[in-house]
Order: C-alpha cells, then structure tokens, then sequence
C-alpha cells in the first residue's frame, strides 16, 4: 500500500487544494453527523427494548410466584410476545 | 427483515468509493479550464443527481402508497426522501465550496440551476413539519404521500425548465454539441455515480432497519401494555 501510494503522482494541493480538500471534508461531515444521529437513535432503542425485556421478565416471575411448577408456560412468554408482533413491518 | 444484504451493500459502497476516489485524484486528468478545482465535480454532481432521483422514488414510492394503503410503502417514502434532503444539503454545500473556488462567490442568485436546486430543497424541507403537523397517522401519511407525489413530479419538471433556459455560469457538462466528457473524466464520473447511488441505497436500508427496529419494539410495549397478570403498567403512553 505505503509503495503504491510512493508511486502514485504527487496532488497539486496549491490553492484549489484548499477546496477540494473542503468540499470532500464537508461529504465526510455530513455523513458523520448522520451516523451520530442514527447512533444516538440506536441507543434509544436498545434502552426501550431492555425497558421491555425488564417488563416480561417481571411478568414471567409474577407468573412463576402466582402458579409455581408451569415451567413451560413461562419460558415461553417471550415467544408469545414475538409471536405477538410478527408480521410487522416499518413504523 | 430489512437488513437482509445490508452487510453486502455496506461492502460494495466501500469498495465503490475507493475505487471511485482512487480515480478521481489519479486517472482522471486535470481539466484544462478549472484545473485541480474540478475534482468537486466528481463529488457535487452525483450528490445532486442522486438527491433528485432520490425525490422521484420517494414520490414513486408514495403512489404504490395511495394505490395499495399498504404503511410500508409510506415509510418508503418518507426514508427516500430523508435521505434525499441529507445528500441534497451536501449537494448545495459542495456547490457552494465550487463556485466560491470558481466564480469568487459562494452563491449566484441569477443562476437558474443553483436557485432551481435550491426552491426543490426548500420544498422537500418542508415534508416534516408538514408531516408531523398531522397527528392522526393515517391522515399523515396520506397527505404526506400526496406531498411526496406532487413533489416528486415537479422536479423533473423543474430540470426540464432549467435545461431549457438560458445558463449564464453553470456548466453544462452533458449531451452538449461540443460531445460533452472524454472518456477518462466520464468513466470516473460514472464509477462515483455509483458509488454515491451505492451510499443512497445503503442509507435507505439503514434506516428502514432503524425504523423497522423502533417499530418492533413500540409493538411489543403495547402487546406488554395489554390487560395481563400483574398488569401494573410502567409504560408511558405511545405519543406521535
């Protein structure tokens, strides 16, 4: 890589350098600014999904507090809540 | 279900753009007129081309809305042209950083294709707030496909008019009587026509898999919220 990059011509980076060098910076700003957007909504997201992922696991222990030994039934109240929403497409 | 080749896509716009740049500031050669400066070219064109396009599927999108009533080709929509308006503002920006290396001003009002570009951009940045000023969601998402659609229809329109009228400073690189491109320049631009088409598509899917995600999860809170054991709710309710 270091080799092709020696062997590659020299840019003329005088003034136009300037601005080219801005114009592609600016591309590059504004993909970044983006990306932060989408990560910090991705975030968001991750905290509601434990929120919920909280709120089914207390509703599997009260289920196991209220009739103890439906081992089955429990285990499977994720499923029922996937299966709940299946089918759905974008908000 | 929308990140299916999402990884694929991501590699092939990385590729793209290295293939792409690699041209641009090695093959293709320095133009006799503007010299180094018209490397922006490369950059500023498909950017806009890509915005515009994008507009026109985001108001194709909108019509298989209206016709079928199927939501997802609203969200679509909305996410074609979300990602339209973000290459649009780098289209304007780039331009504006060409034509202050070029013409010594970062903006010429009396350029039919700068203040053309400009009105399609404000009307697009008006889609939110006329969206969101909906609360209702079926209303809002037909009346933002309305949007999208008559929109979408204007910006050909709009290019048509503006190819037609009279330039005074903007170049007009294609389909000139001259012939337009060499070859080495129109191959490298096409290779970052690509690659930014590559960049509008993984977007899109980007975000579709953000809003599918947040959606899924705004599912399963209300299937929580519905009347259960223990059925003490600790979820806030739903606001649009």
């Amino acid at each position: 890589m270091l080799a092709l990059l020696a062997a590659t011509p020299a840019l003329p980076l005088d003034e136009a350098g300037k601005y080219v060098a801005g114009a592609y910076i600016v591309f590059v700003l504004v993909l970044l600014i983006y990306v932060g957007i989408m990560a910090s909504k991705l975030q968001r997201i991750e905290k509601e999904l434990r929120e919920v992922a909280n709120i089914a696991e207390d509703r599997a222990v009260a289920k196991d507090q209220a009739a103890p030994g439906s081992a089955t039934e429990e285990s499977s109240i994720s499923d029922s809540l996937t299966s709940q929403v299946r089918g759905g497409g974008a908000a | 279900m929308y990140g299916k080749g999402l990884r694929t896509l991501s590699i092939a716009t990385v590729v793209a753009f290295a293939v792409s740049l690699s041209l641009v500031f090695f093959y293709a050669p320095l133009e006799a007129d503007q010299g180094f400066i018209q490397k922006i070219f490369y950059l500023h064109v498909p950017l806009a081309i890509s915005a515009l396009l994008g507009f026109i599927i985001g108001g194709a999108f909108a019509v298989a809305h209206l016709r079928t009533d199927n939501r997802k080709w609203d969200a679509y929509s909305y996410v074609a042209i979300h990602i339209s308006v973000i290459f649009a503002v780098g289209g304007l920006l780039t331009g504006a950083i060409w034509a202050k290396a070029s013409w010594g001003h970062w903006w010429v009002w009396n350029e039919p294709t700068l203040v053309s570009f400009l009105i399609v951009f404000l009307l697009y940045s008006t889609y939110y707030p006329f969206r969101y000023a909906i609360e209702d969601r079926d209303r809002q998402a037909r009346y933002a496909s309305v949007f999208a659609v008559t929109a979408g229809a204007f910006v050909p329109l709009n290019f048509l008019a503006v190819r037609m009228a009279q330039s005074l400073v903007h170049p007009r690189v294609f389909a000139t009587a001259e012939g337009g491109l060499p070859g080495s320049m129109l191959l490298t631009f096409l290779i970052s026509l690509i690659a930014i088409a590559l960049l509008w598509v993984t977007l899109v899917k980007f975000e579709l898999v953000a809003k599918s995600a947040s959606g899924q999860v705004r599912r399963l809170r209300r299937a929580l919220d519905a009347p259960g054991p223990a059925s003490t709710s600790r979820i806030a309710p739903e606001v649009h």
